[in-house]
């Protein structure tokens, strides 16, 4: 079954200099509990991808379901509502709510989706991710490390169907970056939930069923090894 | 059933009706809402924009409740005094003793009705100590409506007198009680009478001039008064008729009054109130409520700096809601609820502050009022409410409302701009929430609208000179002060912003300081030294030539005794006065009752003659000499013919000579001035004034003793009181107006957070290059000392050309230039300024480098 299917996706902006095509005829599908890895050169369209495969943004051209909704059918709303509850997040830049601390920050996607046991079930997941002594503390008071163990926690505590990451060890050094990819993909096995990875790093696309390339906005390959030279 | 399960199913449910915004709602109640924009606002309070929007609010709140609270409780004690505050259903008044046809209508219409005589004098005591009071004459009947209350010792308990006090007695307002020592059975002298005390006043209905006086009451009899001989032809005083009755009695008598058209007698009703007291209120209440005005406004433009940097914050936060799926409708509820709470939490701590604020505006006016203030009731509070939710919706809301707008891709990459509200809805939103706050402030949709042409006009013109200053320091090569003018030229509007917005309240402050001191000081100044110190008035004829030899014999070398009647100009060059409409509000008021007249052989000292002749000493014609101002508004001319109504006599003559009069002499002075071949024979009071050096109080005593119908007012007491209390008013409203000072301190704090981010970044780029937090430190506080420099010194200059304008142009008194206030204005500007900034400004070298250059902050 696919969780993702993306028929003929474009993405175009308008500059000063006219229209730019950011993406191109892109075709893409996933299924429930695979896991791709989106590569490619800076610049070259992996994270407006991923934007539109989540439904962060919308398509200029072309078919976009996402669980069975068409994406491309519904507006901001809509596609905020197909997320809630069913689709997790973690950003290169951890994305958390300053304001908030770190036990707050998991209870968020769950409060959204109206889940009432939400501050039982975010302890829940921050003791799985290690830091069930920090959950009271503010991101500010926290680690690079331990910020994205946060937004890990937060996004699997919706327990998601499909998990987009977007360079998630990019802010980190490497042995916080280590612990951040076996957390993720250890939870995310245990879920068997679908994931999304863009990243520049090669050992973690290593570890995905399929690699993809992104190259000046267009996808390359449904291979299902990882192409040498792929990775910049 | 699992959260993705249950939300999926609530999309299904959904998808037949079209897939719109509202169809695809997330699960997001209310609740969750509320707790979430509670859980977000207890922690993003410790951020400085937000402590600056709440300061900001509850500053606004405060200085709006002060004047709320204070006006609530003057207009308690109004209404507490509404009900009884004629003492009848009506009544008539006159500057002359009640006509017969008046006193017959009444009776044919059957109403009850009662006398009151009313007027000044000086009571003494059997040490001689003496005191200046208002009589209260009282007919039997007294109060028609309402209840006199006295207390039958001083302070103590008070009852409802049954009666006025017996022949024989009198009732003394208990402030007297301890100029003379008096308690009940004292005997004081009143006129020709002794009179013992019975009672002290509690209570009286019908006090003129409602909780203002001047002079504390005694109450005596009708009887008594005509006994005392304290009253003669021309004395002046004020006689009432109160009457009261069922039906349509007074309603026909009213009628009949207008009918009348007569001038000198007032015709008022428990409806007419007391308007020269309510508008005396009102015009207080608009004084203070402007000056509160310019703190809220002041606070509103610290709203809407602090609001900006929340918008920025608040539109990453619904960003990444929405991502995780929150609809618009869910984050804009979020923020609405969390702006409801912070106006809340303003309305409140803004109230409380406010409360207490108004007990210290009490105090500072407490010699206005006779009786305790009652305390307040919560009705302020709304306004304290509204205050906040006008301010948040006018200056915040459009750009705040702004948080469901950003691209939920920014999650993904922050370098996407974020969408600024147009700024016509920006300043749209703001002008009317000005207006309405104004309006409500004032009590006037056009004074309102005034005030924001004016403050926007004072803040321009402010920001205009201040952007010259900048522009003329960055010029400064300075070693020293070379990070600080970088500051001055890298960021010019924002610190002349800064500069404007602090310098109106500094200005206002200031200039309020010069009135206060140097205005009242000048004021007193300009009376000579030598200028009389008491003025004598209702000397009756047959005591004139006693009262020069009692002058005489103790060396006082007074001004002429000058006889004063009371006439009213009738016509000019035999042309009905009012005929053809007023040329002014000033000649309405001088013709249509009577004013003091008097007559003189020769011009006094202080008169100059400047047009035409002044008469023979023995002329037998009626001529008249005009003051010049008079005659210039009136219209008079040299030669024309005026026609006085005096008692039931006309008295016509030609105008022979124009005054200048030097009313600052302190000499009794007329407008208008008679021959005494045309006067001599009509009923008159004399009046004089002179100098007394040494014991003074003696002499008080021996006028008044010996002349028991004079009343003797000692003119240094008087510009004492009359100083006392513009010194008091004036020191009332500066107090309103530290409450801008602040608001522009607000602006000038929200002013630096605006650039904070950018402070951030120069910072972390100087702490990386090796610069130490000292260094950083101490170009800050050079910066903001500069700014404070040039604030300081621009609200001072200011304020002094403009006290300079106020005092030379429209005061015409000598301006003498106060260097004490200018430096202490120019020092305030910069201390202030400086703790502002550098507390500010703190973060910024508090912040990690690397925190800085990671975007973290």
């Amino acid at each position: 079954m696919h969780v993702i299917e993306a028929r003929d996706l474009s993405k175009q902006v308008t500059t000063t200099e006219g229209d730019l095509a950011i993406l191109q005829g892109v075709d893409f599908t996933l299924n429930a509990g695979e896991v791709v890895a989106i590569v490619g050169p800076s610049g070259s369209g992996k994270s407006t991808l991923l934007a539109l495969l989540a439904g962060l943004d919308s398509a200029s051209g072309g078919q976009m379901d996402l669980l069975g909704e068409s994406l491309h059918e519904l507006d901001e709303d809509g596609r905020a509502a197909v997320r809630a509850g069913q689709v997790g997040f973690v950003f290169q830049s951890f994305q958390l709510l300053p304001g908030l601390t770190a036990i707050e920050n998991v209870m968020l996607p769950l409060e959204l989706a109206g889940v009432t046991d939400a501050r039982e079930r975010a302890a829940e997941q921050l003791r799985k991710v290690g830091l069930a002594e920090r959950q009271h503390h503010l991101p500010s008071q926290l680690s690079g490390g331990e910020q994205q163990r946060v937004a890990v926690a937060r996004a699997f505590v919706v327990e998601p169907k499909v998990l987009f990451a977007d360079e998630p060890t990019g802010n980190l050094d490497r042995a916080s970056g280590d612990m951040i990819v076996e957390l993720m993909f250890s939870m995310r096995a245990e879920r068997d939930c679908a994931l999304v990875l863009v990243t520049h790093d090669q050992r973690l696309a290593e570890r995905c069923d399929r690699v993809l390339t992104m190259d000046a906005g267009v996808l390359h390959g449904a291979a299902e090894a990882v192409q040498a030279g792929a990775l910049q | 059933m699992s959260t993705a399960e249950s939300v999926v199913k609530g999309i299904g449910n959904n998808a037949g009706a079209g897939r719109s915004v509202a169809a695809a709602a997330s699960a997001t109640t209310l609740r969750t809402e509320f707790s979430l924009a509670l859980r977000q606002l207890r922690r993003e309070f410790r951020l400085s924009e937000y402590l600056v929007l709440i300061f900001a609010l509850i500053l606004s709140v405060a200085a709006v409740t002060s004047v709320g609270f204070f006006a609530n409780r003057v207009e308690r004690a109004m209404a507490a005094q509404a009900a009884t505050l004629l003492a009848a259903d009506a009544v008539v008044s006159s500057p002359a003793a009640i006509g017969t046809d008046v006193r017959d209508k009444l009776a044919e219409l059957q109403l009850t009705t009662t006398e009151l005589v009313e007027f000044p004098s000086v009571v003494l005591n059997n040490a001689g100590d003496t005191a200046l009071v208002a009589v209260k004459a009282a007919g039997d009947a007294y109060p028609l409506r309402g209840e006199l209350r006295i207390s039958d010792e001083l302070y103590g308990s008070d009852r409802a007198a049954s009666a006025v006090p017996a022949p024989g007695e009198i009732w003394i307002d208990p402030r007297i009680a301890g100029t003379l020592g008096a308690e009940v059975g004292t005997p004081l002298f009143l006129g020709d009478l002794e009179l013992t005390v019975s009672g002290f006043i509690a209570f009286e209905p019908d006090r003129s001039g409602g909780v203002f006086q001047m002079a504390p009451r005694v109450i005596m009899s009708m009887p008594d008064l005509t006994a005392s001989g304290l009253l003669g032809e021309g004395s002046r005083a004020r006689y009432r008729m109160l009457m009261a009755g069922e039906g349509d009695g007074v309603s026909q008598f009213a009628d009949w009054i207008e009918a009348r058209d007569d001038a000198n007698l007032r015709f008022q009703t428990v409806e007419d109130g007391s308007p020269a007291v309510r508008s005396a209120l009102l015009n207080a209440r608009r004084f203070l409520g402007l000056a509160a005005a310019v703190a809220v406004l002041l606070s509103g433009a610290a709203v809407a700096l602090a609001a900006r940097q929340i918008a920025v914050r608040d539109m990453d936060t619904g960003a990444l809601m929405r991502a995780f799926g929150a609809n618009a409708r869910s984050v804009i509820r979020i923020v609405l609820i969390r702006l409801a709470l912070l106006a809340l939490m303003a309305a409140v701590l803004g109230s409380l502050i406010g409360f207490a604020a108004q007990y210290a505006l009490a105090g500072l006016l407490t010699q206005f009022f006779q009786t305790e203030l009652p305390p307040p009731t919560l009705v302020p509070l709304i306004g304290g409410i509204s205050c906040a939710a006008l301010a948040l919706a006018g200056f915040c809301l459009p750009v705040i409302s702004r948080a469901a707008t950003a691209p939920v891709i920014r999650v993904l990459r922050r370098d996407l701009p974020l969408a600024q509200p147009s700024i016509w809805v920006v300043i749209g939103s703001a002008l009317v929430a000005m207006l309405l706050l104004l309006t409500w402030l004032t009590h006037d949709v056009r004074l309102g609208a005034l005030l924001i042409v004016g403050v926007v006009a004072v803040v321009g013109i402010l920001w205009l000179i201040a952007r010259a200053l900048v522009a003329l320091a960055a010029r400064v090569r300075s070693p020293a002060l070379r990070r600080a003018l970088e500051g001055l030229r890298r960021r010019p509007g924002s610190i002349s912003l800064q500069i404007s917005a602090f310098s109106v309240g500094l200005l206002a402050l200031l200039l309020l300081a010069i009135v206060r001191t140097d205005v009242l000081d000048t004021w007193q100044r300009q009376v000579p030294s030598d200028a009389p110190n008491f003025f004598m008035i209702n000397i009756q004829p047959q005591d004139v030539p006693a009262m020069a030899e009692f002058l005489e014999a103790r060396n006082i070398d007074g001004e002429a005794l000058y006889p004063m009647i009371r006439g009213r100009l009738e016509s000019i060059n035999e042309k009905k006065v009012g005929e053809d409409g007023y040329r002014n509000e000033r000649m309405r008021r001088m013709t249509e009752r009577d004013f003091n007249l008097t007559y003189q052989a020769r011009v006094n000292d202080s008169n100059k003659v400047i047009a035409g002749e002044w008469w023979p000493e023995d002329t037998t014609e009626t001529l008249f000499s005009v003051e010049e101002e008079f005659a210039s508004e009136t219209g008079i001319e040299l030669g024309d013919t005026l026609q006085f109504k005096i008692a039931d006599r006309t008295v016509s003559g030609k105008v022979t000579s124009l005054r200048e009069v030097e009313w600052e002499s302190f000499s009794p002075n007329f407008f208008v001035v008679g021959t005494p071949a045309g006067f001599a024979d009509l009923p008159a009071s004399f009046v004089t004034s002179l100098r007394v050096e040494g014991e003074q109080g003696n002499f008080v005593r021996d006028v008044v003793q010996q002349f028991p119908s004079v009343t003797v007012i000692e003119i240094g007491k008087m510009i004492e009181r009359v100083t006392g209390i513009l010194n008091r008013a004036a020191l009332a409203v500066q107090y309103v107006f530290v409450f801008t000072l602040l608001a522009g301190l607000l602006v000038l704090v929200a002013a630096v957070l605006a650039t904070r981010r950018e402070r951030f970044h120069e910072a972390a780029i100087l702490r990386t290059l090796g610069a130490s937090r000292r260094y950083l430190s101490a170009s800050m506080s050079r910066e903001f000392l500069l700014i404070g420099l040039l604030a300081g010194v621009m609200g001072s200059t200011i304020a002094s050309l403009v006290a300079w304008a106020v005092i030379e142009l429209v005061m015409e008194f000598e301006y003498h230039f106060n260097p004490v206030i200018w430096v202490l204005g120019t020092l305030l500007g910069v201390i202030a300024i400086w703790i502002a900034g550098v507390i500010a400004s703190r973060p910024v070298l508090k912040q990690s480098p690397l925190a800085v250059i990671r975007s973290q902050v």
